[in-house]
């Protein structure tokens, strides 16, 4: 708030003021004389320890001060650290995750899981395990006379005497 | 390594091409891969892909891989079978193959030619590398030792095949020696006639995760086993059930006992099924879940399985009325195999449903290819 100046208070002592002018002037000048009157007052207390209040007040006013100053200095440091050590590391960590989300969608390898059943049995020219999707199995290269024979721990044979006159046996074993 | 990544780069290259053109591509070299292992003793001679091909169906690629593997013997002993382990990357299905050559008789310096045809449907889109590495699984010997690293129990099995074909070459030479050329023909003639009368079941396997009760099949009910006994066998069944509902039987469960002296790490049960008509079959065989099993002499244990077998024949299902069981094979925890005699398996009940072994099925198509002279004089080799 802006104070009366001198000529100001003239032209209020003067009666030459404007409504609103006075009556501002006249609100600054019943401060001025409450405030008078408060210290007079004051200087009537005879135990208020002075130097100790102004030792208080000053401390208070550098305790203010450097708090200020802090207040200050926080955005400046900021400003020069945008890529901060914990701002990399989340930035690091989101990325991996991406990675690794991307993999578990798009990995090339299709691994079954492990709820999904898997099928030993004979076929018309082999023997076959399979599971719905994939499937792997063991020709019998045209051969007569095959033998099957089945394991009931998982497994299928195929037994066959091949061109060469050798007994050959093909076989899967489910796991 | 460089190569080994371009190699990889173009095999996903070509599939590509053949998913976006949906035609047929021969493989490209790098999408198979061979490993023997440093001290093996076969040695390959190389192989080649061109008669394999990749072909795009839909949102499937279908691979067609045509292998024709020679392998040379390097070791001073004659070679009696050969596993191969095939294992698949970029099929997830959880399992695993093998092709295996028995009944062989491959000297020192010999050459046998593997041969591996195999089908795989996977996805389009799927991932670099080999589509298909093939490791040596096991090499048996002609004294029974075993090189490999056994990871499919190929050295038992190959070991149970090998058994079976001494125990029925050293009968057909005994027809031979018995009856000579005309008797050993007839012989072959009856096996031929036996294995044409053998009836085939269609059987749909499924490793059966733990069935919660609303899973389980109303009229689901629990069947017993009967047994047919071997007095020379090292184990004997005791008792045995199993849940069925109609064509449909699961979990099986079979008490045996070691009547044996010696420790026992391997059971395995030959398991026949009967349809309404009283027509048998052979449907599986049970072999011991618990591979850690140790059965000491005069004690008990279980033998079970948590899969589900469905029957059919013809395309119609075959409903399941009764079941019966026999020991199959056995090991000892010294690694000796037992596996039953021909008087045991010259029962009624069984020799109308069991097929061949590995070595009578090639020697009756020796039989039937050469004739008589070729087969005589295979049988004068062993």
């Amino acid at each position: 708030m802006k104070h009366p100046n001198e000529a100001t208070l003239a032209l209020h002592a003067g009666g030459d003021l404007g409504f609103i002018a006075r009556w501002i002037c006249r609100e600054e000048l019943a401060a001025f004389t409450d405030t008078r009157e408060m210290i007079g007052d004051l200087a009537e207390v005879p135990e208020l320890p002075w130097r100790r209040l102004e030792a208080e007040m000053k401390a208070n006013i550098r305790l203010g001060l450097a708090a200020g100053e802090c207040v200050r200095m926080e955005p400046a440091r900021n400003q020069h650290g945008w890529f901060s050590f914990a701002r990399a590391a989340v930035a690091c960590a989101s990325v991996a995750v991406l990675l690794a989300s991307s993999l578990l969608l798009e990995r090339p390898h299709p691994r079954v899981a492990q709820s999904r059943l898997v099928v030993v049995e004979s076929t018309s020219d082999g023997i076959q395990m399979s599971d719905g999707g994939q499937a792997l199995g063991l020709s019998n290269s045209g051969a007569r006379n095959v033998i099957y024979s089945a394991g009931a721990q998982g497994n299928m044979g195929a037994r066959y005497v091949d061109a060469n006159g050798y007994v050959t046996v093909n076989n899967l074993y489910a796991q | 390594m460089r190569n080994r990544i371009a190699e990889r780069l173009l095999a996903v290259a070509v599939l590509s091409a053949a998913a976006a053109l949906a035609q047929d591509v021969p493989l490209p070299p790098g999408s198979v891969n061979f490993t023997l292992g440093s001290d093996s003793p076969l040695v390959s001679l190389g192989f080649s892909t061109r008669e394999s091909r990749a072909t795009a169906r839909g949102a499937a690629m279908v691979l067609d891989l045509h292998l024709s593997i020679p392998l040379r013997n390097i070791s001073p002993k004659r070679i009696r079978g050969i596993a191969l382990r095939l294992v698949s990357q970029d099929v997830t299905l959880g399992g695993q193959a093998s092709v295996s050559l028995t009944s062989l008789n491959v000297g020192p310096g010999e050459l046998v030619t593997a041969r591996i045809d195999r089908a795989l449907i996977r996805p389009t889109q799927a991932a670099g590398g080999p589509l298909v590495e093939i490791f040596l699984d096991g090499v048996l010997f002609d004294d029974l030792s075993f090189y490999g690293p056994d990871r499919l129990n190929s050295r038992r099995t190959m070991t149970a095949w090998e058994k079976e074909a001494q125990r029925d070459r050293d009968y057909f030479k005994r027809v031979l020696a018995m009856s000579g050329r005309d008797g050993l023909g007839r012989e072959m003639r009856a096996s031929m006639a036996r294995q044409a009368g053998v009836p085939q079941l269609d059987v749909r396997l499924q490793r059966a995760p733990a069935v919660g009760s609303a899973a389980i099949p109303q009229a689901e009910r629990s069947e017993k086993f009967a047994f047919v006994d071997f007095a020379d066998a090292p184990v004997a069944p005791i008792q045995g059930w199993a849940m069925v509902s109609g064509n449909e039987v699961r979990a099986p469960r079979i008490q045996v006992a070691n009547r044996s002296t010696k420790p026992i790490k391997h059971v395995e049960l030959g398991w026949l099924v009967s349809d309404s008509s009283g027509q048998q079959y052979m449907a599986a065989t049970l072999p011991s879940s618990d591979p850690d099993l140790y059965l000491p002499a005069g004690k008990t244990a279980r033998v079970e399985q948590d899969t589900t077998l469905r029957f059919s024949r013809n395309g119609r299902p075959v409903n399941v009325q009764a079941m019966s069981g026999f020991i199959s094979q056995v090991e000892f925890a010294d690694g000796k195999i037992w596996v039953p005699s021909r008087q045991n398996l010259d029962r009624d009940v069984l020799r109308k449903v069991l097929p061949p072994s590995a070595e009578e099925q090639r020697l009756i198509d020796l039989y039937v290819r050469k004739g008589p002279d070729a087969l005589i004089e295979e049988l004068k080799k062993y």
